[in-house]
């Protein structure tokens, strides 16, 4: 088990090490970007000769070097947390960051939450309760809930409630504190944006995976050892069912949160990651842009490492020992 | 036998409703099962073993099943009155099962242990340290060796054998008095199956249990059972003492279903299949693949079960006068002409 989970690190430092290297390379074969040719017309004007100032802007990125040695600033900068200047915040890098993600966090976190336990438990009802009129519902809702827009749902809920209802807040303001009840309250309805899909496709595993298990002969065992129905499905259908359900829901989590995210925070105009990312693709401000992609790319390849640990303590079957 | 006793299912009909119609799985069955006595049901595929057995205690899936008419009385009690509560508070403690394939009997993801505890401890009284004592001595008791040390194993790190005896200590574990197992040694090699079965009968003496044994292996039955209820599409065939069944078989089913053995005589199969469960035919279920039916048996219900001398009742017109016997092959026809002419 020791040697799996060393293995298992090391396998993701490698993949982290690949994938920045991948983005390193795209990166730097990329041309001249919108702010170094706003950099340059900037420094036309103060009288400098174009060539020049092109000249100069390129050995400010560092692009005087060799690729190598680009490539060696680019690792040692992220690895000591130097990941640049973000020209649209005239911040580095790492101070928007640090400043933005817990916006993200204190919507994202509640709605996975929420959806991870509702749609959990709404599966495993449809499940044990397979062609009831109750399962048809949820599979209404689920399919609703997949097929709604998240910007559409996001626009006619600030419709119906912020302005016809006026009951919530039709966008984000940062003078609440994090956490104040004001803020709670103009946080619902991002919530509920946000968790209303993650809940259905959650759901939907959930029931599939679970159905599985529900004419299990072995589930017919618990049943005639005098188990309460409860029992039975939380002990002898739920827990199997976890296994496939884990790796679902580390992907699809992440996938789900973070592009609704974005959609969200736009929308909303919560500062969160999303929206500062967002901003950053429109201003082509380069490193900020690297630094909210590898984020979630550093989220997920940590959400894959606990995943695998998970399945060797949920599936006593599998055995990485020997691998 | 005047003691009352111990299960008595009196004209059980359980029905499952299906898109292609009423599936009339078990329809009005009747035995009795006496205090530590091994009662074998046997029947072919389909025959309705299983459902009868899962009926007792309300297995079925419901729906689509439902137990749509009949009792069935335990110790007195009618089960099919009583609250889902109230059957539930029986499972396990007081009635153990025992199914057909150990391979699927176990959940995987639990330990052997936890799920011979999971059975102590939904019914007695006791702490974890003492449940998890007595599900190794349990696990003794059913022959698994080191038991201290594999109460802590998985299923899966047992053979197929292994396994079965793990689920036979989890139907013991509450000192059941009667045991339901349904067909526990088909999915096990023939060595194997020699074994579970000394179990059963060393467990039987041992506990005093009652047991109703399912099988379609007449050779199982003829090592295990005190008495026998041939079953055959949803409908009691014959019943009776062992000896009764294979000496001196009554019914034109039981007769080929003996037939069947491998013996002396050489392989006979039994023309034909079963017949559609969802509209049965009138008259005898059997009549179609019987050699002795007549017109009789191809109207109205089923016969009646007609008390034979000794434990030993049949379902057939043959013997309506309560003994008699199956009238000459070449007889039949000849009969037939005679009710024709009176009719």
């Amino acid at each position: 088990m020791k040697a799996y989970i060393a293995k298992r690190l090391a396998w993701t430092f490698f993949a982290t090490w690949v994938t920045l290297t991948i983005t390193f390379i795209l990166m730097d074969l990329s041309p001249i970007s919108a702010s170094g040719a706003e950099f340059v017309d900037q420094q036309v004007q103060a009288g400098m000769d174009a060539d020049e100032a092109r000249e100069l802007y390129e050995e400010q990125l560092g692009y005087g070097d060799t690729m190598w040695d680009r490539y060696v600033n680019f690792m040692v900068g992220l690895a000591t947390l130097d990941w640049g200047l973000s020209t649209t915040y005239n911040q580095p890098v790492v101070d928007v960051i640090a400043n933005s993600w817990i916006y993200s966090f204190q919507y994202v976190f509640p709605a996975t939450v929420i959806s991870v336990v509702l749609g959990f438990a709404i599966g495993l009802y449809s499940a044990t309760h397979q062609y009831t009129r109750e399962d048809y519902a949820a599979t209404l809702f689920a399919f609703t809930g997949i097929s709604l827009p998240n910007f559409w749902f996001a626009i006619m809920l600030i419709l119906i409630f912020g302005v016809y209802l006026g009951w919530f807040p039709i966008f984000y303001s940062t003078e609440h504190g994090l956490l104040s009840l004001e803020n709670a309250h103009q946080l619902v309805l991002p919530v509920v944006v946000l968790s209303t899909s993650a809940i259905a496709s959650e759901m939907r595993y959930a029931r599939a995976e679970s159905l599985e298990y529900v004419h299990a002969e072995f589930v017919k065992t618990a049943r005639a050892k005098g188990l309460s129905e409860g029992q039975v499905t939380v002990r002898h259908i739920f827990r199997p069912a976890m296994v496939p359900l884990i790796t679902i829901l580390v992907g699809d989590i992440l996938g789900l949160l973070f592009a609704g995210g974005y959609v969200i925070e736009v929308i909303f105009q919560i500062p969160g990651l999303g929206l500062v990312s967002y901003e950053a693709i429109i201003q082509q401000d380069m490193p900020l842009v690297l630094a909210t992609v590898l984020v979630p790319v550093f989220i997920a390849i940590i959400g894959n490492l606990i995943q695998d640990l998970c399945y060797t303590i949920l599936d006593p079957r599998i055995d990485f020992g020997d691998r | 036998m005047t003691e009352q006793p111990l299960l008595s299912i009196r004209d059980l009909k359980t029905h499952f409703h299906t898109d292609d119609g009423v599936v009339k799985a078990v329809d009005g069955v009747s035995f009795d099962v006496h205090r530590g006595e091994t009662v074998c049901i046997v029947g072919e595929s389909g025959s309705g073993k299983s459902v009868t057995s899962e009926s007792i205690t309300q297995l079925i899936p419901m729906p689509p099943g439902e137990i749509v008419e009949g009792s069935v009385y335990y110790d007195g009690n009618d089960i099919t009155t009583m609250t889902e509560d109230g059957v539930r508070s029986l499972r396990g403690s007081q009635i153990g099962h025992v199914f057909q394939n150990p391979q699927g009997a176990l959940n995987p993801v639990y330990t052997v242990g936890y799920q011979i505890r999971e059975a102590i401890l939904s019914h007695r009284d006791v702490s974890k340290a003492e449940a998890r004592e007595l599900a190794v001595e349990l696990l003794e008791e059913v022959g698994i060796p080191e038991a201290p040390t594999r109460v802590d194993d998985y299923p899966h790190e047992f053979s197929g054998g292994m396994k079965q005896r793990v689920v036979i200590a989890i139907a013991l574990a509450c000192d059941p008095e009667m045991l339901i197992a349904d067909e526990p040694t088909t999915a096990l090699d023939v060595t194997i199956e020699a074994q579970i079965l000394d179990l059963f009968r060393h467990l039987q003496q041992e506990l005093d249990m009652s047991i109703i044994f399912i099988t379609h292996d007449l050779g199982v039955v003829a090592e295990i059972a005190d008495r026998v209820v041939v079953m055959y599409a949803g409908k009691v065939m014959e019943t009776g003492s062992v000896e009764k069944i294979f000496e001196n078989p009554a019914h034109p089913y039981t007769k080929a279903l003996l037939e069947c053995l491998p013996g002396q005589a050489g392989l006979e199969p039994i023309p034909g299949a079963l017949p559609s469960v969802t509209d049965p035919p009138n008259g005898c279920r059997f009549h179609d693949r019987c050699p002795y039916a007549i017109d009789m048996c191809r109207t109205g219900e089923q016969p009646p079960l007609h008390d034979l001398p000794g434990d030993h009742a049949v379902s057939c017109i043959h013997y309506e006068d309560g003994d008699g016997d199956l009238p000459e092959l070449e007889d039949v026809d000849r009969m037939d002409a005679a009710i024709g002419g009176a009719r």
